[in-house]
């Protein structure tokens, strides 16, 4: 399919010259009071590139089941953004919308998917030792439960208490899941026994 | 969200996470498959509509017209029918290029459900129908086909399809068969 035109005009959001571009939270309220299109876009456009590089991440490189769980996490949002207070970061709310949408989607799959797995460290180690893999490459490879644990923590900057949070886990597992998840990828990262993560240019 | 546990990283894969990418685009239909999704469910009005209010005096006037159609007859019925059909006409006109893009790609996905379907189905209905359902089919290809090459003369799949079905109607015409082609709405 041939990529759509780029030029919709978002009339109700044109910023003037001089003036500051709406804050989520006002273009948020635009959206509350007059059901407006035009600033629910601009909120869009402004949180989708982030929100969907994370999804696509923690579901491994699955586009089409990310697209579905952004537009699904957006849904949810709209639904309760009256009830949102606004004590983090719109940003951060719809990550965490989203996260649980990925979480019913493991579990559908897999009830034990945060399960710690004893046999990845070596029966996962990249079956070509000629080609070096990359990070994200990598991190597709892993179980859902490590891979998620990873991306909140070395990837996101969340910390364990937060993953704790949000994964309904205690922080220890939280610390277990990460040590055995990053064990796993330099596992895969270096077949040759080169523990190095390579740096893509 | 700051984690003060990457201690036992090391400098390299620091720097590994760190070059990873944080955004993507995703495509743009998704954009308006979510907004088309928000309007349906009434979490969006369509942009540059006036509100709800602003939309009363339409609305009351919607209602008399209604009544006038009950007292008046056949008459301001064809009226109100042809206004709204060139009231569709100008809302179709006021949608970008994006939005009737996307609803191109809505209506081809339900063209080939339908035809999905039309073929898996048992044949209680009789080869007639199927035969009209495929015609049906046939014709909005057509219809599409033309379309398309107005809209970029030079493609050679369009003209194909076109010119294809051209010569197939033309056949059947001059085989005296020119009522196979039996469903007309364009």
């Amino acid at each position: 399919m041939q990529p759509f035109s780029t030029d919709h005009a978002l009339t109700d959001v044109t910023v003037k010259p001089g003036l500051a571009e709406p804050d989520d939270k006002a273009l948020a309220d635009r959206v509350l009071r007059g059901r407006d299109e035009g600033a629910f876009r601009a909120l869009y456009r402004r949180h989708t590139p982030r929100l969907f590089q994370f999804v696509l991440r923690l579901l491994g490189g699955n586009e089409l089941d990310a697209e579905d769980t952004v537009q699904d996490t957006w849904i949810k949002a709209a639904e309760n953004l009256e009830q949102f207070r606004w004590e983090s970061s719109l940003h951060t709310w719809l990550t965490g919308i989203a996260l649980n949408r990925c979480r019913q989607q493991f579990r559908r799959q897999d009830r034990n998917w945060l399960a710690i797995r004893e046999d990845l460290g070596v029966a996962s180690r990249n079956d070509r030792p000629h080609e070096r893999i990359d990070l994200d490459a990598a991190l597709q490879g892993l179980p859902p439960g490590y891979r998620t644990v990873v991306v909140l923590h070395d990837v996101e900057g969340y910390t364990h208490k937060e993953i704790a949070e949000r994964l309904a886990i205690s922080a220890n597992t939280s610390k277990s899941q990460l040590s055995r998840a990053r064990h796993a990828l330099r596992s895969r990262l270096a077949p040759g026994g080169e523990q190095q993560m390579r740096v893509e240019q | 969200m700051t984690s003060n546990d990457k201690s036992d990283l090391t400098p390299a894969e620091r720097a590994a996470f760190a070059a990873l990418p944080t955004e993507r685009e995703p495509s743009r239909v998704l954009e308006e498959r979510t907004v088309h999704e928000l309007r349906r469910r009434g979490l969006l009005s369509k942009a540059g509509r006036r509100s709800s209010w602003g939309r009363l005096p339409m609305l009351a006037a919607g209602l008399a017209a209604a009544l006038a159609l009950f007292v008046s007859g056949i008459t301001v019925g064809q009226w109100l029918g042809s206004r709204a059909v060139a009231d569709s006409m100008a809302a179709a006109q006021q949608e970008n290029a994006l939005e009737l893009a996307a609803a191109v790609q809505r209506a081809g996905s339900a063209y080939v459900t339908t035809l999905t379907a039309l073929a898996q189905l048992t044949d209680s209905s009789g080869n007639g129908a199927l035969a009209q359902g495929r015609e049906a089919a046939l014709t909005a290809l057509y219809a599409a086909a033309r379309e398309l090459v107005l809209l970029a003369p030079d493609d050679p799949v369009a003209i194909a399809i076109r010119d294809g079905l051209d010569r197939r109607w033309s056949a059947a015409a001059t085989a005296g068969q020119a009522d196979v082609r039996n469903v007309v709405w364009f």
